[in-house]
This record gives structure tokens, C-alpha cells and sequence, in this order.
């Protein structure tokens, strides 16, 4: 029986006055540099998708001189199939506040934003509760555990757009602007909220620093394999008998346990067709191929990404041009609309498989392949970037087997 | 420097909105006059922040305000039929109001509860794991 690793997850830390925060507390003992140094050993990467090095991000952004510097933690978590960052907020919230003041101690920071998305009621009403208690134990706002370091928090709701994940849309949406993306660089890091160094990390991602920098839980760096460090929240979904939230560690866990040993396996008589590794913006993995360890490599080598942990188990059970539908309406809703190839390329995408499902019209796989293209070329956000992944994915494996009509197109 | 740190003292306009919305159930234009006075920003460009965010109403909504997530989680647990049951039930598209100002549907995406979907929000409240009939029951304990 596979056996979950339990760092992130766990019971439930919302008793202020029974939370040690020993990690911040070792922070301040060992330094700035060595907090800094800590994160950059444990080689962990971001957990919102993109995957960059947390520590080498704190890093540069301490190196740089700024008036004033901020810390947003991104809990606008909207990519379909994701809900670990909702179950950190909620459950273990203490944990995430820990990690906002581990990056704004490291990088030199005494303000601090969570955006947290508006759908998420019971979470902002969590955090909100958190962010209080804090306040009165004299956590925040005053001088840190008796160190010279103070930090000021403040809570944002979103209100309903799925490009405020992406960290320029989410800076210009605390702004007070339109939820719109910046051309970068600058980088937050250098220009980022009100113009001044920024450093913006995912809910799970600042968990996982207070993981690294806990003397109690030292072992979390040396989990996994080289290039994984850690673990992992899985948040898994769509055709599976448990699906559920889990947290495994690195390479010592194949895809196909994910599915079969924690997932239960697939519901219903029909069997697996692929699984959809890290959201709706990642390429699909064929069911014949899911025998491999768990990590950020071996998902890239297939030309897909582990996203943002959000695994989905598509069953044979479904029509795959309704599936690929239902993710191209998605995108279409939810550009921004700046970048001109991402907001009408989606449009067109959706045209063309309508007209594929309505009019019996021939699917134009090069012409989609294309519009894939000149979006990853040109949008400037990753959210819109990898907006195509799935559906070129289905087209590429699936391609022969569109029908409609009876009929076999592509 | 201090213009920066006023910055952040003083609300964010979507925090600002959000107070206004839970005032009045949605965002009047007298408020927007204000608002655009406070932040120093034309009326236009407050409207389009609000446009911009579908949490965000400028005509009041119903006294409900249905979600039903449509993301593809949902979608492979059918949330398609749960959407059909509500939409013929209320006699309603997405985006729409009843005329007894009860209820406002919204198709939504994701709204990060995918291990238990079908999934439905009536105003902060979830449901999940629903079907259609469980769907009908909700909102008839609405009535």
C-alpha cells in the first residue's frame, strides 16, 4: 500500500496560541543570508506551476535596492482541478501566514499582501480570523518575536477572474486595477506592486519554505529525487474512485499508483483513456504510459508539466470533443483579452471545434497547431501561453480517433 | 516613499468595492461618483475595473446568487445535467435574474472543490457532490 508523506498536510493549525512558529523563530535566530541560503539548498521549486526556484526568487529580490519592498502571497488558486492552496488557507493557515514572514523576513520586506480570491468565502474568512489573532498576540505589525523585524499583512479578495493568478495580473489587480497582465521585464521582482521590488509566492510554495527552514521536519529538503525536492500536494480528480487531496514525496511514487493505489482506481466499467497531470494547462498523458516516479522531469520529458498538482483522470466514458470543448470554453472566458493572439485565438479555437461538433466540418489540425503556436509565441503571461497545451495534446494522440457522424477526421 | 506606503494603508479599490457590493447587494452609480472622486480616477476607469471582475454587479441581483461550477471536474461528474435541471427549473440562462428578483444564475468555472463536484455556491455557502435533484431541493429551501 502506498503510504502518503505528511509535511503540508496534517491537522488542523488554527489555534494561534498552540502554534510555535518554530520556523520563523530559527529564521531570525540563523539570518537573513542563511534563511535565504537554506531555500536555495532545498532546491525547491514553485508549486503555482511555473516551477521557478523559490530561493534563487528571494535572493535576487533581497539583492535589489527598494525603497520598500512587498511579499504577495498568490492564493488566487482558479486553475480547474486545483484546490490545495483552498485546503492550506483553510485547514492550515498558520503554516501559510509563517511562510508569508519567512520571505518578507528573508528579502528584507515589512509589508506583505495575501490575495486570496473572492469565490474563496470560507478561506478569506479563515485567513481574516488568522490575520486578527495575529495582530492581538502582538505577531504581526510589531517587532518580531523580539527582532528588530516587523511586518504588516493585509488581506485582498479577488472578485472572480481566473487571470489574477498570474503574479502581474495579480499586482495590478491589488492595484485596484483591471486584472491585466504586464510585459515583462521588469520583473516583480525589480518592478512589481506600486513600482517596487515584489516578491510573489504561491500559497503552497511558502509552506513548503516553512517546512525547509523548520528544525523539526530538516529531513523535507532531502526528500524526493534530484531536480524534485519535497512533497507534493496532489490534488486529484475527474473519473476516480477517492479522489481527494494527498501529499507524496518525489520520485517514489509512479503516476500510475497516483491513479490506481491513491486514487482508487477508475469509476464506472470503462477504463482510464489519459490523465491530465497539472490542470487544464498541461498535456495530457496517455493511460499507457503512466508507469513513471512522480517528479517535474519526468513530466517535461513528455512535453507536459506537473502544473499545479491538479491530476484529473479522464475515463474512456467521455466524448473528447466535449471534454475539449469544455476547456476551450474555459480559455475563451477567461483571457484577459490584452494579448490579441490569446483572446481571439481562443475564440477561433472554440469556432472550430463547434463547427467540427455542429456543422460536421472537417477539424483543421495544422491551423489549430498554429494558433497554439503563435499563442505560447506571443501572449505575454503563462496562463495564456499554456492556454493550447491540452487540446494540441488530445489532437496529437487522439487525433484518429475524433469521430463524428461515424465519420474519422484528422 | 510615504506616497508608497499611503499606498498601502489606504484601501484597495477592489476591497472598496467589495464593502459596497455586501452594502447594497451590488454596486449603485452614486458610488461609483464617489469612488472615483476618492481615488482620483475617472468614472470610465472605475467602471471598467468593475467590469473586468464577474464578481462584481452594477444592477442589483437576486436575492441568491446560484453558482454551478462547469469546470472540467464537474464537467466529467456531470454538472452539465445538474445545469439543465436549474437552468428549465428557474426558467433562467447563466448571467440572468428572476423576475421575483430571488434568484441570479451563474455558470462559473472552478471553484476549487474538484474531489467532491458537482459543486454549487448559494451566495458564500458550497454544496457539493450534488445532482440534479439534490440541486432542485436547495433552492427550493430557498423559497
Amino acid at each position: 500500500m502506498i503510504q502518503e508523506k505528511l509535511y503540508l498536510k496534517g491537522d488542523k493549525l488554527l489555534d494561534i496560541s498552540n502554534y510555535e512558529f518554530k520556523s520563523i523563530k530559527n529564521a531570525l535566530r540563523i539570518g537573513r543570508e542563511k534563511t535565504i541560503q537554506k531555500v536555495k539548498d532545498s532546491a525547491l521549486k514553485g508549486r503555482g506551476g511555473a516551477g521557478f526556484p523559490t530561493g534563487i526568487k528571494w535572493e535576487m529580490a533581497a539583492d535589489i535596492e527598494g525603497k520598500e519592498k512587498f511579499v504577495v502571497c498568490n492564493a488566487d488558486e482558479g486553475e480547474p482541478g486545483t484546490f490545495k492552496d483552498r485546503y492550506l488557507l483553510e485547514e492550515r493557515p498558520l503554516k501559510v501566514l509563517e511562510g508569508i514572514m519567512l520571505a518578507a523576513y528573508a528579502v528584507g520586506a515589512d509589508k506583505a499582501y495575501i490575495y486570496i480570491r473572492g469565490e474563496y468565502s470560507k478561506a478569506i474568512e479563515v485567513f481574516s480570523e488568522i490575520i486578527e489573532a495575529a495582530r492581538e498576540k502582538n505577531i504581526l505589525d510589531d517587532n518580531l518575536f523580539n527582532s528588530n523585524f516587523k511586518l504588516e499583512l493585509k488581506l485582498v479578495r479577488g472578485a472572480g477572474a481566473y487571470v489574477c493568478g498570474d503574479e502581474t495580473s495579480l499586482i495590478n489587480s491589488i492595484e485596484g486595477k483591471r486584472g491585466r497582465s504586464r510585459i515583462k521585464p521588469p520583473y516583480p521582482i525589480e518592478k512589481g506592486l506600486f513600482n517596487q521590488p515584489t516578491v510573489v509566492n504561491n500559497v503552497e510554495s511558502l509552506c513548503c519554505t516553512a517546512e525547509v527552514l523548520n528544525p523539526e521536519s530538516d529531513d523535507f529538503s532531502e526528500l524526493g529525487i534530484e531536480g524534485s525536492r519535497g512533497t507534493k500536494l496532489l490534488c486529484l480528480s475527474g473519473d476516480l474512485n477517492n479522489p481527494g487531496l494527498y501529499e507524496v514525496e518525489f520520485g517514489q511514487i509512479t503516476l500510475a499508483e497516483i491513479i490506481y493505489d491513491l486514487g482508487g482506481g477508475i469509476n464506472g466499467n470503462k477504463d482510464l483513456r489519459f490523465v491530465i497531470p497539472g490542470g487544464i494547462s498541461t498535456a495530457v498523458i496517455k493511460a499507457d504510459d503512466l508507469d513513471f516516479p512522480y517528479s517535474y522531469q519526468a513530466f517535461e520529458k513528455r512535453g507536459s508539466s506537473l502544473g499545479s498538482g491538479a491530476v484529473i483522470a479522464v475515463s474512456k466514458k467521455h466524448d473528447l470533443l466535449d471534454v475539449m470543448l469544455n476547456v476551450s470554453r474555459f480559455y475563451m472566458d477567461e483571457t484577459c483579452g490584452t494579448c490579441f493572439p490569446c483572446r481571439e485565438g481562443n475564440r477561433q479555437i472554440n469556432k472550430i471545434l463547434k463547427a467540427f461538433k455542429e456543422e460536421d466540418r472537417k477539424i483543421d489540425t495544422e491551423l489549430i497547431a498554429d494558433i497554439g503556436n503563435t499563442i505560447r509565441l506571443a501572449a505575454r503571461c503563462g496562463l495564456g501561453q499554456s492556454s493550447l497545451n491540452f487540446i494540441t495534446s488530445v489532437i496529437k494522440n487522439y487525433g484518429k480517433e475524433l469521430k463524428f457522424g461515424g465519420k474519422i477526421y484528422a | 516613499m510615504e506616497k508608497i506606503k499611503s499606498l498601502f494603508y489606504q484601501d484597495s479599490l477592489l476591497e472598496k468595492l467589495h464593502e459596497i457590493q455586501s452594502t447594497y447587494g451590488y454596486i449603485p452609480e452614486t458610488e461609483i461618483d464617489n469612488l472615483s472622486e476618492k481615488y482620483q480616477l475617472s468614472r470610465a476607469n472605475v467602471y471598467g475595473v468593475i467590469s473586468f471582475y464577474s464578481m462584481f454587479y452594477t444592477e442589483p441581483t437576486g436575492k441568491y446568487i446560484i453558482r454551478i461550477c462547469d469546470s472540467i471536474s464537474c464537467h466529467l461528474n456531470e454538472s452539465d445535467s445538474v445545469l439543465k435541471a436549474v437552468k428549465s427549473y428557474l426558467d433562467l440562462k447563466s448571467h440572468q435574474t428572476t423576475e421575483d428578483k430571488k434568484f441570479t444564475l451563474e455558470v462559473v468555472e472552478c471553484l476549487g472543490h474538484c474531489g467532491e463536484g458537482p459543486v454549487m455556491m448559494v451566495n458564500n455557502k458550497i454544496f457539493t457532490k450534488i445532482n440534479k435533484n439534490r440541486a432542485l431541493e436547495i433552492l427550493n429551501d430557498c423559497m
